[in-house]
Order: structure tokens, then C-alpha cells, then sequence
């Protein structure tokens, strides 16, 4: 039988909305348990956060802009505008503030000003433009280290445990030691983030193989818009590890210029400055337009087109651009050289269904916060809003409630099924194998989507399900770092999490945002301005929708053409 | 136009031996060789994912960001230090886990010792005073002396090559450490006594000042210039710390007579006890120290001291 660890409040992920819950809910006074699967504070994609926008309300018009910038071009109108309004006035009021006081370095001039991007909808950088995840997690990583929260890194949350519905903890798997425990938790946050290395190129990580939409899928959670997926197009070709380089299409700090892209005969076919002016989360008009090169033969999704700052002087691009590194360690001149680039797969709109109010899901204990939440799409100022609503509601939730019995016999299950997996013997399928075709199955259904593709994506799915993943067979039964073993319970992920992914994708029947289906070419807000929820229990999918409220902003048009929208 | 791909002269296949150690079933490490087709621009983490993934073995390997911002990749290459994201595949390698850490499983190494040692420097932020409000009073300039070291990812390459880390009775935090703690020392707004915690915390005076973290470092951070030697000034000022009472009496002797005297230089560090006592006594009987010097600098006052201590006074002066 497994250890149990007792705890107020579980807290699964160590991004940045992890990190906040955990702190919020300690500063609760609750006793907090915060389990990661890579490194607190370094692994997940908060580490991969650029620029962060500052909700600057000083005028109507200023404040119009700015809510504009989260409700269209930032989530397709598929939000909660009151959220929006609220989170900006958290990031505002309290987020830089906080990370300030901690003494993360907003850059300054020498004066004093801040130095920020300075579009319509102004961002703060940390440091660098593309360095400021690494420098505010680094110091939240001290500040939990330093708050009395129980901490196990290199730890994966695999099951979420259930008394009825209810969310009562969870199984965790120590990847280092090879040992399986259970936690018991009076309420528990999941905080697994948005970015999934789910298709051949993707910006996810090794350790995000969507554990998260996996086991709330299995606990029987309403789950939403999974299918709306970010591709960005300005990403490293080679070396393929650096497909998570991203040459920002945003505006930038110190010029008002933006980056370009090119298709293979060197024509200019996107910046944002000229092609999408009043965005400045431009990368839905930009895969359109890269989409349209496709079909002319003029670049390829994974390569022959290329961006780059050469018409930027170099020393801005040097100052302020973490990427700039990267020319020099090629030994190429940033002021002249072009990198050729390819898709990734980048993050997912959609997620565990929530409401903005405490970040409660359809489970009673479980709370979900950040990109692994259905209501926003994501970066580290908003996720650190999410972390402290699902924190503080997750602390007065342990503090007003009693403890729940573990489901034994479902930890018991849990261990056959971790521990089944510990086999060298077997069919001769390595784990490894089912998660390339995984990928390989993502990565060919891609962004230009329909229903025929989408129905052979999931026959593929359920053909790794059925013929790959019985034949597991691993090179070693050690428990330590047990690269195979990792490999088996990721995949098991990754299958849940793809099959409900391309479920919602076969529902919802237009094109928005990043979602493009060609067999429903239109965005359609009359029939669609909704959210797309799946469910499955008990080996059953259902379905349905809910319309979002338009508090402030509606859409101009209730039909338009995918490619003439701006958003 | 330029585009980054050129053609290659290299050889078309990568000679990977890697490092396998399972301390749950192994004696003894043991290399596994492959042999990893050459793709353009390679990285050493691309070798190994293609070893990994493609031929299906299951090596230990830590990656988070393969993007030179988590740090956690750092492995041996054939003997030095090196971000398996960030630097490039060379044709024959021998792929190491960083020495000097505990090895988990083959190329994973444990940071727990260096966590526990960053704890215990405060590796927060002190405040002088309470924070006010945002955007609070600062300037790109109070950050000028710590750009550098705003770029370090705790990758722990200098940890593993440092010569002083490496012996844990040291009491030496290592370089790593030192960059964190620098960074706060020189921060306007931190209030901590960083002159103690370097000097007694961290050992700070212990550094040789052999470069060798400079040496290996991936992001190519001035670590015993801008982060070390910071501290070890600070130090030296502040504290009373065994290393700043060396460096104040080795300043002293020159000072007042234009050579060191080792006697006094311990004599000062160590003060005088039995043991001193012993040793000096052990020195003289093998003319380690000249007793009339030790007179002569008692009683010295000579020209050269003299002239010493002038450059002295005018090097003091300038702020």
C-alpha cells in the first residue's frame, strides 16, 4: 500500500499560477503541498514569458484598447469580459507591484522611466523582451522555497482521487525514486498550464505531455475549447531543440518597428506594424498568412520561409531582445541574417472548464488556475491572477471543510496501472515509439483542419491506444529516472488528452482565431460564440455548448469569411 | 540575403559514447556508444533526444526549456561543462554528467546541495525599506553593475568545475551561489548584511581565482570579476571574517614596509594562540621567517615603506 501525505490544500504545478496559489493559500494560513513534475519555477512555459502587458486604464480610450487587446485578439471574444476587466486591474494593481517588491527589475531607462513596449497596448519587460519569465519565476521560486510550502519537484501528479465526485487529492509519482504516494487534500488546485508537446514541433517541454486536461478528463471534469490551439509560425527551423526560439511578431522595446517574415523567394508576407496594426498579439493573422503561402508553394510548415530584425539596427535588437543571442551563437549578424523558420504548436486556448469568479470547476474541491483553464488564454500576469483566486478559494474551502476518506481501492487501482507499465518483457513496443506517433498524428492534422482528417487523426489515436500501448515493453525495471517508464504514463496523457482535443475539434462546426476548419471556412458568432465542452464518463463522450456573455465588446459582424476577420 | 543555412563540411554522422550509471543495478558506469546522423546547426541535446526518442534507448537525461532559460540541461562534453541546448554537437563526444554533483541516473545529477546552500544566504530580495509603490524610484543605472549576472540560469557548470566547491569542508558556497548573492548585494534596495553573509555565510574569501567558472560559463557571465570581487570588497570593508583580517593585514605589511611578512599575515587572520605560538616556532627552526626582519618591521620605518605608504595615500584618496 501507498504513503499518504496529509494536506489543506494540493497544489499541482509549479508555474506561475502554481506558484501564487501555493503562496496565496499559505498566506491563508493553510497548509500547502505544491507537486512538480519538472523543476519549481523552471520547468512548465511561465519560464518562456517575453513581455507582459500593463493594463494601463488612464483614459476611456486607453482602457478600451487594452480590454480589446484580451477580449479579440487575444481570445476570440471565447472569454469572460468581466474576468478581463478584473485581471487587468489585478495585473495593474497588484502583480507588478508584487513581483516589484520582490525586486524582480522592471527595465528602466536612465532616468528612471519605465522602458516598455510602446504600442497601443503597452508591455512591461523584465530584464530583456523574452527573458522576463526566467527572471520572475527565478524569484518566485525563493519566495515558496522560503514560505514553509511542502515542495516535491520531479514529481508527477498521474490520478486525481475522488470520494463520489468530489476531489479529495491525488497519486503522485516520484519519477526520481521510482515510488508511487497518495496525497489527501481538504482542496486541491491543478495548475498543469497550456503548453503541450503534443505535435512534432510544439513550444511544449518534455515534461508537459498535458497531464493535467488527462486526469481531470478521467475525474469526469467539463472540459472547453480544447480545440482552439495557438500555432506560431516565427520559430527556429534548426536546430530542431530550438523550435522553441520565438521570433516575437509583436511590437517591440526601443523601435517601432516589428519583426518580418519572408516567404522562400524573399518577399515580405508579414509584420505586424503593416499587416495587423491594432493587434499586438498578431499571431492568428499571421499563420493565415502564412497559410496562404502554403497553398502558393512559397513556403512550407516546416520551413522555407524565414524571419529576422535585419532592417532593425542592431544594438535596439542586442539591448532588448533575449533572442539575440542566438545570431551570435551561430556566429551570424543580427543585423543581416534571416533565420529560416517552421510551425510549433504552441499553447491551448481551452482547458478545464471554470468559473472566474473562484476558478471552480464541474468537480466539488477541485479548483483549476492558469492555462490549464478554459477561460483565458494564458501568460504569467493573468495565470498569477487565476493562482491567487483558486489559492484564497482553495484555503477558505480547507479551512470550512472537512477530510474526506481516500478512495483506497482507487489508489490501489492507480498503483496496478503505474506499476503495470514497470515490465521488460513483453510485446517490443518502447513507450517512446507511441509518443513520436502521437505527435507525428498532431503534427500532420495540423492547422488547416477538416472533418475527414480529424475522424483519421482519431482512428490514429485509438490505434496507438489499442495496438501500441498494450506491447509497452521497457529497456529497465530500476525506479530511478526511469526514462521508459516516464515515457509509458505520458503517453497514456497524451492519448486523453489528443482524443478529447480532436472530440471538441469534430464539434465545433466554423473556423476563429486559430482554429481553422476549411470545411467550415466562416466565423460564425451566431451559432458559435460558445463555449464547446466535452465530458466523458465512463467511456462516454457528451457534449454541448454554452454562449459566453458579451459584457462590453460584441463582434461587428455575426458571419465573416476566416481570412478577411482580424482576430 | 543571407540564410543561416550554409553548406557543411563536417562529417554527416555523430560519434555520441555516452555516460550510463543506474545506482540502483550498477557497480561501476559504463559507455554506451551511437552513431547520430548529422542534422544542420545540431545541439548536443538534439543527439541526445535522437538516442532517446528515434533509436528508443532509455538514457537519463534532464531538459525543461531547450532554450538556455531553465539550465538544467548542463552536461559534460569530452571533459568540460556544456549546455546540451545551447552548444553545438561535435562529431566525437563523450557525454558526462557535470562532475562534482551526485549522479541520479546517467546524465541527471542532483541540485539539492546547491538549493540547500542558496537557502542559506537569504536568497531574497531584503528590503531597506518597505516597498512603496510601482513603478518605485529606480534607474537603469543602480542595474548597470549586475547586468551580467541578471543572466545567469543556475545551470551549475561553474559549480562542477570549481576546484574549492568541489571540497565540501571548504565551507565554500561556489560560484553559482555567489552570483545570486552578488546580484542582491549590489541591488540599491536590499538591506541584508551581504557583507556578512559573503564573508562568513558563503566563504566568499575562499575563491582562488582560478576563472574556471568564467571559463565554462554558457552565459558567458564576468563571475570573479563582476560577481566574486564585488563581494569580496564588500567583505573585506564590513566584516571580520577570516578572510578580510588576511586581506587587511597583507595590505597592512605592504603598507608599512613595501613587502609581506607571512608571520604577521597569520597573526592577524589567525590571532596569536597556542597553535600560532607552534607553528612559529616550528618556522623559525627551519628559517621559514627571519627573526630580524620580524625586528626590522617592528622598528621599520624605511624608505621604501615610506614610499609604499604615499602611493597608498594617494590610491585612498580617489573615491
Amino acid at each position: 500500500m501507498v504513503d499518504v501525505i496529509e494536506t489543506d490544500v494540493l497544489v499541482i504545478g509549479g508555474g506561475a499560477a502554481g506558484a501564487n496559489a501555493a503562496l496565496k493559500a499559505a498566506g491563508k494560513g493553510a497548509r500547502v503541498t505544491l507537486v512538480v513534475k519538472g523543476l519549481l519555477g523552471k520547468s512548465g512555459c511561465s519560464i518562456f514569458a517575453s513581455h507582459l502587458p500593463y493594463h494601463d486604464i488612464s483614459t476611456p480610450q486607453k482602457s478600451r484598447d487594452r480590454l480589446r487587446y484580451s477580449v479579440r485578439y487575444y481570445n476570440h471574444y471565447l472569454t469572460d469580459q468581466d474576468y478581463c476587466v478584473r485581471m487587468g486591474a489585478y495585473m495593474r494593481t497588484e502583480f507588478f507591484p508584487e513581483l516589484e517588491s520582490l525586486g524582480v527589475y522592471w527595465r528602466r531607462d536612465d532616468e528612471g522611466q519605465v522602458k516598455a513596449v510602446t504600442s497601443r497596448t503597452p508591455a512591461l519587460v523584465a530584464h530583456k523582451q523574452g527573458a522576463s519569465g526566467i527572471i520572475i519565476m527565478e524569484r518566485r521560486r525563493r519566495q515558496v522555497l522560503g514560505a514553509g510550502i511542502s515542495v516535491f519537484e520531479e514529481c508527477a501528479a498521474t490520478s486525481l482521487l475522488q470520494s463520489g465526485q468530489r476531489v479529495v487529492g491525488a497519486t503522485v509519482f516520484d519519477y526520481r525514486r521510482g515510488r508511487l504516494f497518495g496525497i489527501s487534500a481538504k482542496s486541491t488546485v491543478i495548475a498543469t498550464g497550456h503548453s503541450d508537446y503534443l505535435a512534432a514541433r510544439a513550444t511544449g517541454t518534455r515534461e508537459q505531455s498535458a497531464d493535467g486536461i488527462a486526469m481531470a478528463l478521467r475525474a469526469g471534469a467539463d472540459l472547453a475549447n480544447l480545440e482552439i490551439q495557438w500555432w506560431h509560425i516565427s520559430d527556429v527551423l534548426e536546430p530542431k531543440s530550438w523550435m522553441r526560439y520565438h521570433f516575437y511578431p509583436n511590437p517591440l522595446v526601443g523601435t517601432e518597428e516589428t519583426s518580418r517574415i519572408y516567404n522562400s523567394e524573399g518577399e515580405m508576407f508579414f509584420e505586424q506594424k503593416s499587416h495587423n496594426p491594432t493587434s499586438s498579439a498578431p499571431y492568428v493573422e499571421q499563420i493565415r498568412r502564412l497559410a496562404l503561402q502554403v497553398a502558393a508553394g512559397k513556403a512550407r510548415w516546416d520551413g522555407g520561409y524565414y524571419s529576422g530584425y535585419d532592417h532593425i539596427p542592431s544594438d535596439i535588437i542586442n539591448t532588448y531582445q533575449h533572442q539575440a543571442k542566438i545570431w551570435k551563437k551561430l556566429g551570424l549578424d543580427v543585423g543581416k541574417d534571416r533565420l529560416e523558420c517552421g510551425i510549433t504548436l504552441h499553447m491551448r486556448q481551452g482547458g478545464i472548464l471554470v468559473d472566474t469568479e473562484r476558478m471552480e470547476t464541474s468537480l466539488p474541491g477541485l479548483f483549476a488556475a492558469g492555462g490549464i483553464a478554459s477561460h483565458y488564454l494564458g501568460g504569467v500576469g493573468p495565470v498569477s491572477y487565476d493562482g491567487k483566486i483558486a489559492g484564497e478559494a482553495a484555503a477558505e474551502m480547507a479551512r470550512a471543510g472537512g477530510r474526506h476518506d481516500l478512495p483506497r481501492e482507487a489508489i490501489a487501482a492507480e498503483e496496478r496501472r503505474v506499476f503495470g507499465f514497470l515490465r521488460a518483457e513483453g510485446g517490443g513496443v518502447r513507450p517512446v515509439e507511441a509518443k513520436l506517433k502521437i505527435r507525428e498524428i498532431m503534427w500532420e492534422l495540423g492547422y488547416v483542419k477538416n472533418e475527414t482528417k480529424l475522424l483519421a487523426a482519431l482512428d490514429g489515436l485509438l490505434a496507438v491506444r489499442a495496438e501500441m500501448v498494450p506491447r509497452f515493453q521497457l529497456q529497465s525495471t530500476s525506479r530511478s529516472w526511469n526514462t521508459g517508464w516516464m515515457d509509458a504514463l505520458d503517453v497514456c496523457a497524451m492519448l486523453d488528452a489528443c482524443e478529447a482535443t480532436l472530440r471538441s475539434a469534430l464539434a465545433r462546426k466554423e473556423s476563429r482565431g486559430p482554429f481553422y476548419r476549411e470545411d467550415y471556412p466562416f466565423v460564425d458568432n451566431e451559432e458559435w460564440l460558445c463555449k464547446n465542452i466535452v465530458r466523458c464518463e465512463r467511456g462516454e463522450w457528451t457534449s454541448r455548448t454554452e454562449r459566453y456573455e458579451l459584457t462590453h465588446l460584441t463582434p461587428e459582424r455575426n458571419r465573416e469569411p476566416f481570412f478577411e476577420a482580424d482576430y | 540575403m543571407n540564410h543561416s543555412s550554409r553548406p557543411t563540411t563536417r562529417p554527416d554522422t555523430i560519434r555520441a559514447r555516452i555516460y550510463r550509471f543506474d545506482p540502483e543495478t550498477d557497480q561501476q558506469p559504463r559507455y554506451d556508444t551511437f552513431e547520430v546522423p548529422r542534422r544542420p546547426l545540431m545541439r548536443i541535446l538534439d543527439v541526445l533526444d535522437y538516442v532517446h526518442e528515434t533509436l528508443a534507448v532509455d538514457i537519463g537525461y534532464r531538459w525543461l526549456c531547450t532554450s538556455k532559460k531553465c539550465g538544467s540541461c548542463a552536461v559534460n562534453v569530452n571533459g568540460s561543462p556544456a549546455l546540451a541546448c545551447w552548444d553545438e554537437a561535435l562529431p566525437e563526444m563523450t557525454i558526462e554528467p557535470l562532475s562534482n554533483l551526485t549522479v541520479i541516473r546517467d546524465l541527471v545529477t542532483s541540485r539539492d546541495d546547491y538549493e540547500k546552500t542558496l537557502a542559506s544566504i537569504s536568497p531574497q530580495l531584503v528590503r531597506k525599506e518597505p516597498y512603496q509603490s510601482f513603478p518605485e524610484p529606480i534607474t537603469a543605472r543602480d542595474f548597470a553593475a549586475t547586468v551580467h549576472l541578471r543572466e545567469c540560469i543556475q545551470c551549475l557548470a561553474c559549480q562542477s568545475v570549481c576546484p574549492v566547491a568541489a571540497q565540501p569542508e571548504s565551507g565554500f558556497a561556489g560560484p553559482a551561489v555567489l552570483v545570486a548573492l552578488s546580484e542582491l548585494a549590489q541591488d540599491p534596495r536590499d538591506g541584508a548584511d551581504r557583507a556578512r553573509i559573503a564573508g562568513e555565510t558563503a566563504n566568499v574569501f575562499k575563491c582562488v581565482s582560478c576563472y574556471e567558472c568564467e571559463r565554462v560559463c554558457p552565459s558567458e557571465i564576468p563571475i570573479v570579476s563582476e560577481a566574486i570581487e564585488p563581494l569580496k570588497r564588500l567583505a573585506f570593508r564590513h566584516t571580520d571574517a577570516a578572510g578580510a583580517r588576511r586581506a587587511r593585514a597583507f595590505l597592512g605589511e605592504v603598507k608599512r614596509q613595501g613587502q609581506v611578512n607571512g608571520a604577521f599575515v597569520a597573526l592577524r587572520t589567525k590571532g596569536l594562540d597556542l597553535g600560532a605560538v607552534r607553528l612559529g616556532t616550528r618556522l623559525l627552526r627551519r628559517r621559514k621567517i627571519d627573526p630580524f626582519s620580524l625586528l626590522r618591521s617592528l622598528l621599520g620605518r624605511r624608505r621604501a615603506a615610506d614610499a609604499m605608504r604615499h602611493t597608498y595615500e594617494s590610491v585612498e584618496d580617489k573615491p
